[in-house]
């Protein structure tokens, strides 16, 4: 019997492509839904039933879950948005009678720098210092809560950095090169937690179809263990631009608040908002005014422009970092995962996309 | 500005385009006493009530048949394009003038007869392809005519990024509704600027990737009558530099897409390129001198609206009239009837395998 397959957040990188694959290569008769109409947009080149529901909506859910056997929970978004589906998510499918529900977690649960030994088993913590990690380990404790006391079976991936065609990971590098923005750390040499998109895909689909896997939750990836400079060497390629040539990043440190910092939080407090309104608003303005020339002076008109070197965020230094591969050996046993497509395969098509997509591909991995 | 009785104008359809193009643009219109929006039309009285909050003193009517005998001028036609034909055959043979926002039909048989009955009835029909009220693009046509850079070798325009435009229904994106994707919605205004700027081509070669639904990516290939060819890309799916950029014999000219007031130009091997921001030119033979800055990209709109209340009151003619709005059409039905599949190099082997099988 056909699988039916629904994709909530479909227009996005995962849920788009597990759209593309599930239907093309005649997977599930596959679902899409989205929040609004225009998200509809990508998904229009199939003749699928599109439906629209916000994820933070349990009615309009159940609905659009009707008569599907797996919901797949690919949504993204802020912390809120994250947690706010949650429960209208599983409980809406739930009452649609779906039987299993598909998380798409993500490898960070574990840091981006887990330690060696770190596997799917290992505790998870929300004292981590990129709030997005916090927030996805908060996600799968709310999802586990709800699976104890529920009848919908709940199976959550772990994906590390999915790239492929639409990937953030790519096309902010591309983007990078072509604007003079790209930068590496350390060369490049630390580890990718990689996983091609399509691998991803399949490994949803095993999620899917395989027994005796409810409550599991599964690291995924490549088989290959490859560096950011593996990962960035094909793109960087293409583009006609070298490696080597690219500036090392400065990391972003938070800087001291200055005096005038402190001002301005003296300043938007209460008290301190009912003492300025006794002056009129004509000085309050002038010794703002002043206040602005003395925290950003102009620049001496006998400056010569000069390259700025990069800044790395907090998240892509300590990715850029790890030196651990994650395993996926749970999933390999469990869910017989094995991935089709090899990493060079994976950045193959990936260059391919960005030449369909109207990047300046000048050479071809 | 000028000293007319105003124009009474009838907006059909009170969707999107409506609120956030027509309806400011009307409203400056109304400022100057050019024009009194007298009716409003759409089926849905939510989006009715919406824009008499703009007009208050429009009446509100569901269909073209009741707007017989208000005493209106000029009809403008931005209902969902499956509805462009009928609703303007109907309101020029009511004796209206009309203006009908882009693609101006579905299918060049519906456009033709839009324009047969306009020639029928000799009223007036202006097509919404108001890119050429832009300054840049006008100044672009200027500078290829004058041959200032010499003979056009080659061209790249693209255009489009991840749609957002904010839809009212799921029709937009249905094949049987909407007539087409993003080369109906974006490429039309964009072929238009092209066979204004160098005739309707002789070469075309289309290629996009709709699998049984519409075409969110596009790509042609164009070849013109003086020998050169270049290439269209257009995009609902990924964010494009938005630019055209055209190639000619001493230099090159490069565009922002919707930059009204704006275009860079540069000669090959300088050091340095130029960004030209537009204005008046009152040079006076004796001296040259920059007048106002030229139009924004919503004062062209207004321009737009301004031509049309003009050509009613036989000041002025249409700058789109209705004939050359089918330009553009003819060119994207030739596309579609021509259409082959672009490469998706990232499909494995099973999807391609069926995209075989099921013949798109």
């Amino acid at each position: 019997m056909t699988l039916k397959f629904a994709v909530l957040g479909a227009n996005g990188f995962i849920g788009g492509r597990t759209v593309e694959m599930f239907h093309l290569s005649n997977l599930a008769e596959v679902r899409p839904i989205v929040r609004h109409y225009s998200s509809l947009a990508r998904l229009s080149r199939f003749d699928l039933d599109c439906r629209i529901a916000d994820a933070l909506d349990q009615d309009a859910l159940r609905d659009a879950f009707a008569g599907c056997d797996v919901v797949l929970q690919a949504v993204a978004g802020d912390s809120k948005t994250i947690l706010d589906t949650l429960t209208p998510t599983y409980q809406a499918a739930q009452e649609a009678g779906v039987r299993r529900l598909i998380y798409l977690s993500t490898a960070s649960v574990h840091g981006q720098i887990p330690k060696p030994g770190t596997d799917d088993n290992s505790p998870l913590s929300d004292e981590q210092p990129l709030p997005y990690n916090n927030t996805k380990v908060k996600a799968e404790r709310t999802l586990r809560q709800l699976h104890d006391n529920g009848e919908l079976e709940l199976v959550i991936l772990r994906p590390g950095i999915v790239f492929g065609p639409r990937s953030y990971w790519v096309a902010s590098f591309a983007d990078g090169l072509l604007s003079g923005t790209a930068y590496l750390i350390n060369r490049g040499k630390g580890i990718c937690n990689s996983i091609y998109v399509d691998n991803l895909v399949h490994a949803i689909y095993l999620a899917a179809t395989r027994p005796h896997v409810d409550g599991e939750a599964f690291l995924v990836g490549d088989n290959e263990t490859v560096t950011w400079a593996d990962l960035y060497e094909p793109i960087a390629q293409a583009l006609g631009f070298d490696l080597a040539h690219l500036p090392e990043a400065a990391l972003l440190e938070p800087e001291p608040p200055t005096i005038l910092d402190r001002f301005d939080t003296i300043r938007a407090s209460r008290p301190a908002q009912l003492f300025l309104s006794l002056f009129p608003m004509k000085l309050r303005q002038a010794a703002f005014t002043g206040l602005t020339a003395l925290r950003e002076p102009p620049p001496s008109p006998w400056t010569m422009p000069r390259p700025q070197q990069p800044v790395a965020s907090l998240e892509m230094a300590m990715l850029f970092q790890c030196q651990y591969k994650l395993p996926h050996t749970k999933a390999a046993q469990r869910l017989g995962y094995e991935p089709p497509v090899s990493f060079s395969e994976g950045c193959r098509r990936t260059v391919a996309w960005l030449d369909f997509a109207g990047y300046p591909v000048s050479s071809r991995c | 500005m000028f000293t007319l009785d105003p124009v009474n104008v009838a907006l059909v359809g009170c969707g999107a385009v409506s609120e956030l193009y027509y309806q400011p643009a009307l409203t400056e219109l109304e400022r100057h006493d050019l024009l009194r929006v007298k009716a409003l039309l759409d089926p849905n009285a939510q989006r009715r009530q919406q824009l008499n909050t703009y007009f208050p003193e429009a009446i509100q009517v569901e269909g073209v048949s009741e707007l017989h005998n208000s005493n209106l001028d000029l009809a403008i036609v931005a209902s969902p394009s499956r509805y462009h034909a009928e609703q303007t055959i109907q309101l020029l043979e009511s004796g209206l003038a009309v203006l009908c926002e882009k693609p101006m039909a579905t299918t060049v048989v519906d456009g033709e007869a839009m324009v047969r009955v306009a020639s029928q009835v000799q009223r007036p029909l202006a097509i919404g392809l108001f890119r050429r009220f832009f300054p840049a693009t006008q100044t672009i046509r200027d500078i290829l005519m004058a041959g200032i850079l010499g003979q056009v070798q080659s061209f790249y325009c693209c255009e489009g990024g991840p749609f957002r435009w904010p839809v009212q229904s799921a029709s937009f994106f249905q094949k049987d509704l909407a007539g087409g994707g993003v080369l109906l919605d974006i490429g039309v205004h964009l072929l238009d600027l092209l066979i204004w700027w160098w005739g309707y081509p002789v070469g075309i070669r289309y290629e996009d990737d709709a699998m049984g639904g519409l075409e969110v990516n596009c790509r042609i290939n164009l070849t013109f009558a003086e020998g050169f060819s270049g290439e269209v890309r257009l995009s609902r799916d990924w964010a494009q530099p938005n630019h055209y950029v055209i190639y000619c014999e001493k230099g090159w000219l490069s565009w922002k897409v919707n930059n009204a007031s704006e275009i860079n130009m540069g000669l090959y091997d300088t050091k340095f390129a130029l960004n030209g921001q537009l204005y008046e030119n009152k040079f006076n033979r004796q001296r040259p001198s920059l007048g106002q800055p030229a139009y924004t990209f919503e004062q062209s709109f207004v321009a737009q609206l301004r031509n049309v209340v003009c050509t009613v009151r036989g000041i002025e003619e249409p700058a789109v009239p209705g004939q050359e709005g089918l330009e553009s059409l003819k060119l994207i039905e030739y596309c579609y009837q021509h259409r082959s599949l672009m490469a998706m190099p990232w499909l494995g082997e099973a999807e391609r395998s069926r995209v075989h099988q099921l013949g798109f």
